[in-house]
């Protein structure tokens, strides 16, 4: 399967791919966007199975990508992995589509947790 | 949607940020992401100098901001950690882009504490010389002197 990581952080794409491979999913391709623009256009083109995604970033946020990408009626499986984790920010990820919000720092138990039946 | 808990979970009716509450947020990342101890230093020393420094904005229903400094090497080992890179190989570019999510995941996470609804800034981040932080038309509440290893991490909690 392939997986979308949207970050601005390069660091932070970085951990969240070495975490994803060390949750046991080595076997999936990766790519990365840098904010929600770049990954509009990445999904529209490479058609990836599931986007993990930062909240906070410039150009278009994540909940802004989120919308988008539902409004254009692509139901692509995202996922939050954002630092900002408040009961009104999970209601707001789930109102508008998404599977889960891993909240930073996270362990790759976290994701092993949060991916369980999403990526088979 | 499938609710994964944070690690850290906020006090219940208790919006004040604690300097436990920035250790416990702060340790939990250095912890988490870098492999690094952090915790409360003894001797709370006088407001640090140079280095390098990140800060995030808060607006809302609560304003102000997180700024995070450290030493310049502190950073670089940080960022090292971040980037499982060999020592001395990341540009000054990747330096402040680890020390800048560093600080969005603190301020972050202390967001999530305070008065709701807020928005997070995107961070920014500066370094170099003596330099001091100052944040305008707000004044600092809460300054936490934490320690990693023998480098001072200092967490300051601005409010407008």
């Amino acid at each position: 399967m392939r997986i979308l990581i949207v970050d601005d952080s390069k660091a932070m794409r970085m951990i969240v791919t070495r975490t994803l491979r060390q949750a046991g999913f080595a076997d999936h391709d990766f790519a990365e966007a840098v904010d929600g623009v770049t990954a509009l256009a990445s999904i529209a083109t490479e058609q990836p199975d599931l986007v993990l995604c930062d909240w906070n970033m410039p150009e278009m946020n994540g909940i802004e990508l989120l919308r988008a990408l539902r409004a254009a009626g692509n139901q692509v499986r995202f996922g939050f992995v954002t630092s900002e984790s408040t009961p009104a920010m999970r209601n707001t990820a789930d109102e508008n589509g998404a599977m889960f919000l891993i909240a930073k720092p996270f362990t790759a138990e976290t994701f092993s947790q949060a991916l369980a039946g999403v990526l088979v | 949607m499938t609710d994964s808990a944070s690690l850290l979970d906020p006090p219940v009716n208790d919006p004040a940020v604690t300097e436990e509450h920035v250790a416990e947020v702060a340790g939990a990342v250095w912890d988490s992401f870098l492999g690094l101890p952090l915790q409360l230093s003894p001797d709370h020393p006088e407001p640090a100098t140079g280095g390098m420094s990140g800060v995030v904005t808060i607006s809302g229903a609560w304003r102000g901001a997180v700024v995070l400094q450290c030493p310049a090497a502190h950073a670089v080992e940080a960022a090292e950690a971040m980037f499982a890179a060999e020592p001395g190989s990341l540009s000054p570019a990747e330096i402040a882009d680890a020390l800048g999510e560093l600080t969005n995941m603190v301020g972050g996470n202390l967001k999530n504490l305070l008065p709701e609804p807020t928005s997070l800034s995107i961070p920014s981040v500066s370094g170099g010389g003596d330099s001091q932080v100052f944040v305008p038309a707000a004044r600092p509440v809460l300054e936490v002197p934490l320690q990693s290893g023998t480098h001072l991490v200092r967490v300051t909690l601005w409010q407008s």
